[in-house]
């Protein structure tokens, strides 16, 4: 309460309040300064400090040879004419150059136009820096901020009364800023970079390539791989595969996709049936090219192809949060015209491999008809093998990967499921392959939001029967399931998320983020046209839409009406405005030099029989000039008030 | 409703001008238009519409600042040509809230900066002024002036009272005591005086009685001359010079015998004026207005 009281006496200068300015907006940046730079700050601020009076010449010539330093050696490498056409290296070296011009300006302690504007310039790049909600939160202090600083200078520098004025037209500007956010047309370019290079980030990430031994990784993390928000209802459970890489070749230790000079018709199309889902995802870098939709996906996703697979893939690696709306049919299987290549590598098997599974599918073989005889005789050895899902397989015997699987070891998850099921439908002469991506059981969905994790990567089998790529989930021929192994993985990651209650807000947290990230900072055209296209369709949405605006409208002149609200110098005093605002209707005004039991008094002989105003005066002294804090004389005071003015307005005197 | 009507009142007594800064708000929002356009930074688009509604509420926000405020001409003093002297104005701030950063401008550009003005308050502020002529002037065209809140507009609110005062002839020529001086004619010598009154400190020290402090009190000597009430009577057409000396040297002597309230009777050529008929306000304006 004393600093507050300490702050309201406060009046700032003009250079302070521009200190203060600089301090928030640079504040951001100074993560991304280097060393030089951030040694040449120090130095501004100590000489700042330290030193009372403008510099000298001598001086602000020595900080500009130190600033020119400084930017050589913060540069030093990356600059050079070629290295100037990656944006975020000229951007760099335009808050290089900008810290030190107001660095020189600000030495000499004499506000100039530069030195006013330079804030925001330097909240302008900095935005070109960061995007997240971090920043999201800390653009709207600094935009405060800023305001806040141009009011106090207006104000003489009295930073309280500046506050309350910067909050009312804080909140005035509100409901604009969010009719502006929602309908101004976003005509613009996708993060466009004129001829300016791509940063070259380098992640770690899969190759889509699924190993059998121990480099198959169980990664049974909860960082996030992708969000989805799904336009209506979460499908079931058992729907929700997301398609990654088809895998065709068996390299013994490991799968591969198809082999590059194996030459395919594209983009031959066949629309999937099924119930038609929208939805949109939000896919963080993995530094792969596929983007992963739901089985079965209808249509390509902008700025991506769909191959005949059905796989998704974009032309570069995904290095930055990539956002896409899609549109899939909930189907297990799809309708395909299988070509000779296809069909060859997808049939191929090394029956020396596994001599144990291909003479029990030889066996199958002479005793089924059709195939899909052959498959549920396949289905029905898998389940009678015993088979143990279990997170901590024993390891394989990887030359003979899927006998070990079938009839020695009997333990694995997805990737030795999926593998064995693929070269023993294959030895029954059914073209098969493998499909990744990842599973969700919808243990991480709220409402229509579904996160998937990087322990809901999974693999499945596809198998060509009658026309048709059909999925088979391999693990449900499990016989049973080692939780042990998935548990304990599980808690190698999250051990301190077994509550369930810090679980839920944990996945409240990411709904909110997500639904930011969404509706805010990858909000867009498209966007923007599915809102209206959904408002259009939906009346009660637009009546919940104007009936939220209008809360906020009245929230925001709550919040001013606060902040507007008159200030007087004692509570009795703020108590007694209702009988002096009767009073001023009937044409009693008090004058500036006369005190309140003056003007009281000069009332009260126009009102010879009303006590309650004689009472009022007496009250309003004692509240004053006794300090009592006691509650009867308040509540007496009041009540007093209230009869005085009643008696004035209805004119009894 | 009532508000509604009260701030389209108050908005259509202010004028608006565009200042420096409100083409720095246009050069932003281009800018961040440009940046948000090309790179599709939605961080952008919320600054960018933050700066427009900023700029877009500074409007009524200064209106109402400003809006509220109501001047007028206080009582005046007195002027004289080529003097300077004050002009005031009471400001009364109507609303409850306080009123920032005002300036108050007279017609001839001088301006007078009050920080604030508290709510339902009223604040005297002087002008200089200096008028040029003698008789009745015009003091019109003042103005408030306010930048509040974000110096993107310069708000001002045009004083439509104006006021209308008297100039004197500017004080000047001989002085009083100069004139009386002349005026007298001493027959006789020094010593001739009228009596003694104990020293106080305040005469003359020429006027000291030696031989009383020879003998150890301290007196002086008392001349007629001071405690006679001079008969002073100031002919306008007796003097010397052109009709402005005159009314200067006039005004002068009106000044003096006001301060040292001493009896006079001005004689203008079909005017006879004295403070025992005419206030010296009334007989300063006759010398005006001549």
């Amino acid at each position: 309460m004393r600093f507050l009281k300490h702050l309201q006496d406060t009046k700032l200068s003009e250079l302070a309040l521009l200190d203060f300015a600089y301090i928030v907006v640079l504040l951001p940046l100074i993560v991304m300064l280097k060393v030089p730079m951030i040694l040449f700050s120090i130095i501004v601020l100590a000489i700042l400090f330290f030193k009372r009076t403008p510099a000298s010449d001598i001086l602000l010539f020595s900080i500009f040879i130190l600033g020119g330093i400084a930017l050589y050696l913060s540069l030093y490498g990356a600059f050079s004419f070629s290295g100037l056409s990656r944006l975020k290296l000229f951007l760099e070296l335009l808050v290089y150059v900008l810290l030190i011009v107001v660095s020189l300006q600000r030495l000499t302690r004499k506000i100039n136009f530069y030195l006013l504007i330079s804030p925001f310039l330097f909240l302008a790049l900095s935005l070109f820096f960061y995007h997240g909600i971090m920043m999201l939160m800390y653009v709207l202090f600094e935009v405060f901020v800023l305001l806040w600083m141009i009011l106090s200078g207006r104000m003489q520098g009295d930073i309280h009364e500046a506050f309350k004025n910067s909050m009312v037209m804080f909140m005035y500007s509100l409901p604009w800023v969010v009719v502006l956010f929602i309908f101004f047309p976003r005509i613009s370019f996708e993060h466009a970079s004129y001829g300016f290079k791509g940063e070259s980030i380098k992640r770690m990430g899969h190759d889509g390539t699924m190993y059998l031994d121990g480099n198959a990784l169980i990664v049974p993390s909860d960082r996030i791989v992708m969000e989805v928000g799904f336009e209506e209802e979460i499908p079931p459970a058992n729907t929700l595969y997301f398609r990654g890489s088809v895998l065709y070749v068996d390299k013994k230790d490991h799968w591969e996709a198809l082999p590059k000079y194996a030459k395919r018709k594209e983009k031959l199309y066949y629309p999937t049936q099924g119930k038609e889902i929208r939805y949109k995802v939000t896919l963080y870098p993995t530094n792969k090219k596929w983007l992963y939709l739901l089985d079965m996906p209808k249509r390509s996703v902008e700025n991506a192809t769909l191959d005949r697979d059905l796989i998704s893939t974009v032309e570069k690696n995904i290095e930055e949060p990539v956002h896409y709306a899609a549109i899939s049919s909930l189907s297990p299987s799809y309708t395909e015209t299988l070509d000779n290549v296809t069909y060859k590598i997808s049939t191929f098997f090394d029956a020396q491999q596994n001599p144990q599974s291909y003479e029990l599918a030889q066996t199958i073989l002479k005793k089924s008809s059709s195939t899909k005889e052959k498959v549920d005789k396949l289905m029905a050895l898998f389940k009678a093998q015993s088979l143990t899902y279990t997170l901590k397989p024993d390891a394989l015997d990887i030359n003979h990967s899927t006998d070990s699987f079938l009839f020695d070891k009997k333990r694995g998850y997805c990737v030795h499921f999926a593998s064995s099921f693929v070269t023993m439908a294959r030895m029954l002469g059914i073209p098969a392959r493998i499909v990744t991506g990842y599973k969700s059981d919808k243990s991480e969905s709220l409402k229509n939001y579904l996160a998937i994790k990087e322990k809901d990567a999974h693999a499945w089998a596809e198998l060509y029967i009658e026309g048709k790529w059909v999925r088979y989930e391999t693990t449900a021929t499990a016989s049973s399931i080692d939780f042990g192994s998935i548990a304990q993985a599980a808690s190698v990651q999250a051990s301190g998320e077994k509550n369930p209650l810090l679980q839920k807000t944990n996945l409240y947290l990411m709904y909110t983020k997500y639904n930011i990230e969404t509706w805010i900072l990858y909000y867009s055209h498209v966007r923007q046209l599915q809102l209206l296209e959904y408002a259009k369709k939906n009346p009660s949405f637009v009546f919940g839409f104007v009936a939220s605006f209008i809360l906020l409208v009245i929230g925001s002149f709550l919040v001013i009406a606060y902040f507007r609200r008159p200030r007087y110098s004692s509570e009795a005093l703020a108590m007694l405005q209702p009988l002096l605002s009767v009073l001023k209707k009937e044409g009693y005004l008090k004058h500036k030099e006369e005190s309140m039991h003056q003007f009281l008094l000069r009332v009260s002989a126009n009102y010879p029989e009303n006590k309650a105003l004689r009472n009022v005066d007496r009250l309003y002294e004692v509240l004053c000039y006794a300090n009592t804090k006691d509650t009867n004389t308040y509540q007496a005071f009041k009540n007093n008030i209230k009869k005085a003015s009643k008696a004035i307005t209805i004119n009894f005197p | 409703m009532k508000s509604l009507q009260t701030f389209i009142q108050i908005h259509r007594s202010i004028k608006q001008h565009a200042t420096v800064f409100s083409l720095v708000v246009v050069v932003m929002l281009f800018g961040l238009f440009m940046e948000a356009y090309m790179h599709d930074f939605n961080l952008v688009y919320i600054t960018l519409f933050f700066v427009f509604s900023f700029a877009f509420s500074a409007g009524p926000l200064g209106v109402l600042n400003l809006g509220n405020l109501d001047a007028h001409f206080a009582k005046q003093g007195r002027f004289f040509v080529q003097k300077p002297s004050l002009l005031r104005l009471s400001i009364e701030n109507k609303s409850t809230n306080t009123s920032w950063a005002i300036l108050l401008y007279g017609e001839d550009g001088t301006s007078v900066e009050i920080p604030y003005i508290k709510g339902e308050s009223t604040e005297h502020l002087a002008l200089e002024y200096t008028p040029t002529k003698r008789g009745v002037f015009t003091y019109a065209n003042c103005y408030l002036e306010s930048k509040y809140p974000l110096s993107t507009a310069r708000l001002t609110k045009p004083i439509d009272k104006t006021y209308t005062g008297i100039a004197y002839p500017e004080p000047k020529g001989i002085s009083l005591e100069q004139f009386i001086s002349i005026q007298e004619t001493h027959i006789g010598e020094e010593k001739e005086f009228d009596g003694l009154s104990t020293y106080d400190g305040s005469q003359k020290i020429s006027h000291l009685h030696w031989a009383s402090i020879a003998k150890g009190e301290m007196s002086v000597k008392r001349f007629s001359k001071e405690t006679e009430v001079a008969n002073l009577v100031f002919i306008f057409n007796n003097m010397k010079g052109d009709t402005e000396s005159r009314l200067s040297q006039l005004t002068l002597w009106v000044l003096a015998c006001e301060k040292q309230r001493l009896p006079f009777i001005v004689e203008l050529p079909k005017q006879r004026l004295s403070p025992q008929k005419e206030s010296i306000d009334e007989i300063l304006e006759a010398l005006a207005r001549y």
